[in-house]
């Protein structure tokens, strides 16, 4: 650990729709997996319009949200995550300092999730079910081949989404056991318990968040009326 | 170790052979299964339209209920899971003959209610008389179709 006396308390690293879009993808996920299971496909779809919003909310989030959920700020490139990589296995390297947001790794696992749920969900849209009698809102506009299709895509990105988590879970654990770092609760409550470079992030008024979570709600309202 | 090897050899051959006079059985039950959730999608299609083209409903319907009407003999004892071919169909569907005639019994009077309501042209009519018949599908497929019907 290379920072020096960190500032006392707390800093605010995640801002409340940052945390809001993760908690409500997770339990989204959840409804959606369980309705698939169960076969109650009208809640089902509408979990999945739900996750369609939350992804193209925390989409656009990354563009004009607070500091550390903008893409700009925690999507680095190859030569910057090697780095870290380097870092993080203990190799001694040159000390960039730690981000204070998403370190690059776990930016490049917020891009794959979002794409493969913004996947996931556009493939829904289209699928249909094996008596025919159930489908997306979209579903019309294929055949009934087509759409078997889709649902079977649809299936087997359930399994790469299933796979991602568990690499998100599996790295939450790492850090807990071997770095002595907690990601959780600052998911929860927005705070870290201390500042690794003295850095403290900007943020932005709340009303852009509700803005922009109206706009988003209309899209996806007038993308289903289409149907 | 030559014995083994041609009891090996016609165990593989017999089970070849078993399974040669299944996979027909359950390949043709599988393309009429599809053809019938073609039909039902097609006339779902219409539905969500604000004028349904009602010579697609009718044939839609007619096809579903020709379909129905000769779903039980798609079923032969022992074409199940686990004789060697992939296939969801549960041995429910033999352990309980009764119960699988009701549900396919029920499958063709709700087809044929729908050939009626189709042949009446009326919107709301049809609606529900399809929305009877995918419940029909639905209620055998959860008791006699392994896994979820999406997959």
């Amino acid at each position: 650990m290379t920072a020096e006396a960190p500032t006392n308390g707390r800093v605010r690293v995640w801002d409340f729709p940052t945390r809001l879009s993760h908690w409500t993808l997770v339990s989204l996920f959840g409804v959606c997996w369980w309705t698939a299971k169960s076969d109650h496909m009208r809640w089902h779809r509408i979990a999945g319009y739900g996750v369609l919003g939350v992804v193209l909310f925390r989409l656009a989030w990354g563009f004009c949200g607070g500091q550390t959920a903008r893409f700009g700020d925690f999507v680095r490139g190859p030569a910057a995550t090697c780095r870290y990589v380097r870092k993080l296995l203990g190799h001694r390297g040159e000390d960039a300092p730690a981000p204070i947001g998403h370190n690059p790794l776990g930016a490049l696992s917020i891009l794959v999730m979002l794409a493969l749920l913004l996947t996931q969900t556009t493939l829904g849209l289209f699928a249909v079910n094996v008596d025919g009698f159930a489908s997306g809102p979209f579903a019309r506009w294929v055949s009934f081949g087509t759409g078997r299709r889709f649902a079977h895509l649809h299936a087997a990105t359930f399994q790469l989404l299933l796979a991602m988590i568990g690499v998100h879970l599996a790295a939450i654990g790492f850090y807990r056991l071997a770095r002595n770092e907690s990601l959780v609760p600052p998911m929860i409550h927005g705070f870290k318990s201390r500042a690794p470079s003295g850095v403290v992030p900007y943020f932005v008024p709340w009303w852009r968040a509700l803005f922009l979570a109206t706009g988003i709600f209309l899209f996806v309202a007038l993308l289903l009326s289409m149907r | 170790m030559l014995l083994l090897g041609a009891v090996l050899a016609l165990g593989t051959v017999g089970i070849a052979w078993a399974t040669a006079g299944l996979a027909p059985i359950v390949h043709a039950r599988q393309s009429h299964f599809k053809a019938l959730g073609r039909a039902a999608k097609s006339l779902r299609d219409q539905i969500g339209r604000s004028e349904p083209d009602w010579s697609i409903v009718a044939s839609d319907a007619r096809e579903i209920e020709r379909l129905a009407a000769a779903l039980p003999s798609w079923f032969p004892e022992g074409s199940g899971r686990g004789h060697g071919v992939k296939t969801r169909a549960r041995a429910a569907i033999w352990a309980k003959p009764q119960e699988f005639g009701q549900a396919a019994r029920r499958l063709l009077n709700r087809a044929q209610d729908l050939t009626r309501a189709a042949a009446t042209r009326d919107p709301r009519a049809l609606a529900l008389r399809t929305r009877a018949l995918g419940q029909a599908c639905g209620s055998c497929h959860r008791r006699f179709r392994a896994r979820s019907s999406w997959w």
